[in-house]
């Protein structure tokens, strides 16, 4: 695994005790982390386990029962549905298992999306857009459609557009999942080597142990429960 | 989180408008369909607004437009209350323009012409030289100018100066349609008489008014006076006052003068101002207009019944996309507002066009409705609707509100899509009119709410229409009522086809869908409920009424020759028979009996009606009248005992709510005649109403002898058509008719008119299965992921096609039984509530039975066509690719 973040840095997203349940069966019984900013924490565990529950209620799209959510400070669940969704335009990032990039819009249109959302200038966009397509390998089919692109060259437009805002967290439900092993390693390293450039912290939802690797930390979920948290060992 | 108007504009640039771009035949449809709800509405409206346009005086073209008018109470004024009316009002300065008017027509071309199938030309008679006072600037009027300019120089065209006898002064239209010019002929029917008109000049246009129409013809007062054999007679005299500050007040002043005032030339008379008989004229056509109005409003709502599918069908294929958007941090008020913005933009752009098509149909329509109004209150011709800005802005607003009212749904589905990330776990949250459609109580209460409601009597409006709301109120009712139970219907059919347990994958899967059918389902059966039900609705009423007409038309036309003006071609035609005449003609020994006719229009409680003189023992023999309530004895056939005595129509027992036995105050030169309704008819050709009284008695009380027209019964075994040939030989101003050919124009004129009925059962048939193909192809969309499977599970396209094809087909079944069943019922009270209370008839109930099954089976076939095209498309969809 990877160093661990310089001590100090600020915590961007703390959970305590998160508990959901669906239809009364409980699905997160009381899950409590932290994540520091330029930290990468995996969030491993069997399928079920609830891994995709709990990152939604981080992200601010789903609402636990119980417990809170911090978020640079704000707790999530003080806020009203238009509060949440203004985070998760300013300040989250998020990738897709299935990409979802948007099929009307070209590649770059995509990474330019979130920059006008926020009101970015054109000339800046326009600016930001070329150099992270650039940055994650895909400045050739800025113009390409969705559609005409293969799965690696999609999570990187997905991974360029869940950036372009320079967003404090990035959220990640098995972005590698639905790739071959080379395409994911490679989405990995970028993954890495981006988080390490800007100081977004990464919650990453994993099955792979390669996955693993590029992280500070591992908590692995089961039943709902945190059943343990590794710290990074050296290579 | 404040208005944020950047992410409003990347919604619409990047998404909407792209998705617009990208499926440009499906966006054009839905433009089109909304296009042509507001062109309906449109043309209605305009048309309208034209044939009410034209009841504003045509003097308004020529003198400046006038301030008020006298006229009799009943028939013409003497021209010596023209003298009495100088005196009275001195050196007052207003002037005074001594109108008389007629129509003519054209003599016919062939034998065989039909009937209104020659223009008719409304003739003005005017002071010429006294109007030269009227031509200058300050009244901004002008005098007919010479027509062009290769007219003879010789002709001495001066107004004022020598005019030419039979001179006429025509409209630069008509000038310019016929290509006539200073000197030509024109030769019209007037009365009974042809008469030889020469072409003396054009009628300027006055700035500010409308030009004036092909169909407005002016001569000189005197000329017109002597061609329609009213010498010493006018029709009316209109005031016309100096422009000016404290005009109305001055007219006031006038018109409290004239009140108060005796005319020794006429005992009795009348006036008015030209505002309050514009008024007049807009009332009596009030309820006309409200009837076209719920029409057309019905057209926009059908339009809207599909832009509604139309956007629920895009939501729902575009769910991902919001989906996404919402992930990224657009809330879900930005989605709703972009929504209402496309629904709203659709409405722009569809009502736009909507205003182009419609300008056209009103163009069109002004030629149908503005005869029917023709026909029925006014007797002027009305020949193009002009572009109204203030119209053209109401259906605008009307098309966005309206297509913004339809978006509001999708809008809102669209809103609660969640975010993507939970997107794929709640499934398709979209299920339009799921709730309301699956309750039974309120199915049960509108049916009986409408019941309740059809035993409320109609609107009674000013001017003597009626028109019946509650009535109108219960086909809504009964129509949403059994839109409810057609998703109960549909559940039944398919529980049924399963119980069948037939050994087929595409039944079974149709079935599957339909067992519980989602409000999709129950939706797009309501809407096929719905428009079956008007449909064959519309038929049923139309059937009974051509069987009705028939049989009235079979009976009535009994007599052998018929006579009327052949200037006569309309109800409110002034056209008549000289006495003369109609005596020469009763004397040629072919003819056994004549029934000489004279009429008469009445105001009675400032409703306008007919007063018929004619020979009462004709009528029963000869036109075999069907009795609404039969005269108790002979004594009304009777001329020595019918003294007072009248027959009255079925239209006008209901429309001044009298019965057999009752006293009817009848207005007549010099006071009233007290007559008593001595039985009811049933009259299908003419819903003002009439009584019909005595001719002898008629001739006493109007002092005249013109007749209307002559109806022969012939001598056995003598030849009508001979004898038409002869009379019309000897009279060529005379429309002579055999009843063979009058029967066939009656029933030509009658289905003329119901012509449209046809065309919007085609278009009621229409919005059902392009409705049904939008709700298809929705549920298809969102069915893609388990078609896929069911490919994977080796499903041939062809079964998932019929699969499709059934479903349609089942849903078009279950709306058709539900749909027909109501249509009974809106039969029942389109012919004993709304048409009755309407036009005071009654009609014979005819169900058409074989128009229904083409009906039916048109539905079935094309919607099961549709669903099969839809299925096609469906199995070349992509899967999503879920967790
Ligand atoms: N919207 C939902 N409705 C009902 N059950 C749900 C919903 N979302 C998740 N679940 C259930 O919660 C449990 C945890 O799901 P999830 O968080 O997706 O697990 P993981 O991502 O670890 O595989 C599963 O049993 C799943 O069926
Ligand atoms: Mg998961």
């Amino acid at each position: 695994m990877a160093e661990p973040p310089t001590a100090g840095r600020g915590l961007v997203l703390t959970a305590k005790d998160v508990a959901k349940a669906y239809a009364g069966r409980p699905v997160l019984r009381g899950v409590s982390l932290e994540l520091r900013a330029g930290e990468r924490l995996a969030l491993t565990g069997p399928s079920g386990s609830g891994k995709s529950t709990l990152l939604n209620c981080l992200g601010g799209v789903d609402r636990p029962d119980s417990g809170s959510i911090c978020f640079k400070n704000q707790a999530l669940e003080l806020m009203d549905a238009d509060g949440l969704t203004e985070v998760r335009r300013r300040d989250i990032g998020t990738i897709f298992q299935f990409f979802h990039l948007l099929p009307t819009l070209t590649a770059a249109e995509n990474v330019e999306l979130p920059l006008q959302l926020n009101g970015v200038a054109r000339a800046e966009r326009t600016d930001r857009v070329r150099s992270l397509l650039e940055r994650v390998g895909v400045a050739g089919r800025s113009q390409a459609l969705p559609g005409e692109l293969s799965g690696g060259e999609m999570q990187r437009v997905a991974i360029a557009r869940a950036l372009a805002h320079a967003p404090a967290v990035l959220l990640a439900d098995e972005p590698t999942g639905n790739l071959d092993s080379r395409n994911g390693a490679i989405i990995l390293d970028l993954l890495q080597e981006l988080s390490d450039e800007t100081g977004t912290a990464l919650l990453l939802v994993t099955h792979s142990g390669a996955a693993t690797h590029i992280c500070h930390r591992e908590i692995h979920l089961r039943d709902g429960l945190i059943s343990g948290v590794r710290k990074a060992d050296t290579d | 989180m404040p208005d944020q108007p950047h992410v409003l504009r990347i919604l619409w640039t990047r998404f909407a408008w792209r998705h617009w771009r990208l499926a440009p035949v499906s966006s054009w449809l839905l433009l089109l369909i909304l296009a042509l709800g507001v062109a309906a509405f449109f043309s209605i409206r305009l048309a309208n607004e034209a044939a009410v346009a034209g009841f504003a005086n045509f003097t308004d073209l020529i003198t400046s437009e006038s301030d008020g008018l006298i006229t009799a109470p009943v028939g013409p004024l003497p021209t010596a209350v023209l003298k009495d009316l100088r005196q009275l009002l001195g050196n007052t300065p207003v002037n005074l323009v001594p109108v008389l008017e007629t129509s003519a027509v054209p003599p016919r071309r062939a034998e065989t012409e039909g009937i209104g199938a020659r223009p008719t030309y409304q003739i003005l008679g005017l002071d010429l030289p006294a109007l030269v006072n009227l031509s200058s600037p300050a009244y901004g009027g002008g005098l007919p100018a010479t027509a062009s300019a290769e007219a003879s120089p010789s002709a001495p065209n001066q107004p004022g100066g020598g005019l030419r006898t039979n001179a006429v002064y025509i409209s630069a239209a008509l000038a310019r349609r016929d290509q006539l010019t200073n000197g030509s002929r024109l030769s019209l029917v007037i009365n009974d008489r042809l008469a030889a008109l020469e072409v003396a000049g054009l009628i300027p246009n006055r700035p500010n008014q409308p030009a004036a129409p092909a169909g407005l013809l002016i001569m000189d007062l005197p000329d017109l006076q002597r061609l329609t054999d009213k010498v010493g007679r006018l029709d009316r005299i209109e005031f016309v006052l100096e422009p000016g500050a404290l005009r109305a007040e001055r007219w006031a002043a006038i018109k409290q003068t004239l009140e108060g005032a005796n005319l020794p030339a006429a005992p009795r008379w009348v006036v008015s101002s030209s505002a309050e008989r514009r008024e007049a004229g807009v009332t009596m056509t009030r309820a006309f207009r409200l009837n076209l109005t719920i029409l057309s409003l019905l057209a926009l709502l059908v339009g809207l019944y599909l832009v509604f599918q139309g956007l629920n069908g895009a939501v729902v294929r575009r769910r991902n996309e919001i989906a996404i958007l919402r992930s990224l941090g657009v809330t879900a008020r930005q989605i709703q507002q972009a929504w209402l913005v496309e629904a709203a933009v659709i409405g722009l752009v569809g009502g736009l066009l909507g205003l182009a098509l419609g300008w056209l149909g009103a163009q069109l329509a002004v030629q149908t409705v503005g005869r029917t109004m023709h026909a029925l209150y006014f007797g002027r011709n009305v020949d193009s609707a002009p572009f109204d800005f203030q119209e053209a802005l109401i259906a605008l607003i009307v098309a966005v509100a309206a297509s913004t009212v339809a978006g509001w749904r999708p809008a809102r589905l669209a809103a609660n899509t969640p975010p993507a990330q939970i997107a794929s776990r709640t499934g398709t949250a979209s299920d339009p009119g799921g709730r309301w459609l699956q309750r039974m109580d309120l199915g049960l209460g509108l049916l009986g709410l409408g019941l309740l409601l059809t035993f409320l009597p109609p609107l009674r409006m000013e001017g003597g229409a009626r028109l019946p709301l509650a009535s109108y109120a219960t086909a809504l009712c009964w129509i949403f009522g059994a839109g409810v139970f057609a998703g109960q219907i549909l559940a039944g059919f398919a529980r049924f086809f399963q119980w069948l347990k037939w050994d087929s994958v595409p039944l079974g899967l149709a079935c599957s869908h339909l067992r519980k059918p989602s409000g999709r389902h129950r939706l797009a059966a309501a809407g096929l409920v719905c428009a079956v039900g008007m449909t064959a609705g519309m038929a049923i009423l139309v059937g009974s009424f051509d069987t009705t007409m028939r049989g009235w038309i079979a009976r009535t036309f009994q007599a052998d020759v018929y006579l009327s003006s052949d200037g006569d071609q309309t109800a409110s035609s002034i056209n008549r028979i000289a006495p003369a005449t109609w005596e020469s003609i009763a004397k040629d020994p072919s003819v056994k009996q004549a029934n000489v006719i004279q009429g008469r229009e009445l105001i009675l409680n400032g409703v306008s009606t007919l007063l018929v003189g004619h020979d009462p023992r004709f009528f029963r023999d000869y036109s075999k009248p069907a009795w609404v309530s039969a005269p108790q004895d002979d004594t009304v056939f009777d001329a020595a005992r019918n003294d007072h005595l009248v027959l009255a129509s079925e239209s006008f027992s209901e429309r001044f709510h009298v019965a057999q036995g009752e006293v009817v105050q009848v207005p007549v030169p010099g006071g009233f005649q007290p007559v008593t309704i001595a039985g009811i008819y049933a009259d299908y050709g003419n819903e003002r109403g009439a009584m019909l009284l005595e001719r002898g008695q008629f001739a006493k009380w109007f002092g005249t002898e013109m007749a209307a027209s002559v109806i022969l019964a012939l001598q056995p075994g003598s030849d009508p058509e001979a004898l038409r040939a002869k009379l019309r030989a000897a009279h060529p101003g005379l429309g002579v008719f055999t009843s063979g050919f009058l029967r066939g124009e009656a029933l030509r004129i009658f289905r003329q008119t119901f012509a449209v009925t046809y065309a919007l059962e085609l278009i009621g048939i229409l919005v059902a299965v392009v409705g049904l193909a939008f709700t298809m192809t929705s549920l298809l969309w969102e069915r893609r992921n388990d078609l896929a499977t069911l490919r994977a599970l080796g499903l041939r396209r062809r079964e998932l096609s019929w699969a499709a094809a059934l479903e349609g087909g089942l849903l078009a079944v279950a709306g058709l039984s539900a749909g027909l069943l109501v249509s009974l019922a809106l039969g029942w009270l389109l012919i004993f509530r709304i048409n009755k209370q309407t036009f005071g008839w009654t009609l014979q109930t005819d169900h058409p039975w074989g128009q229904l099954i083409i009906l039916a089976l048109l539905v079935l076939a094309s919607a099961t066509l549709a669903g099969w095209f839809a299925g096609r498309w469906s199995t070349r969809l992509p899967a999503e690719r879920e967790e």
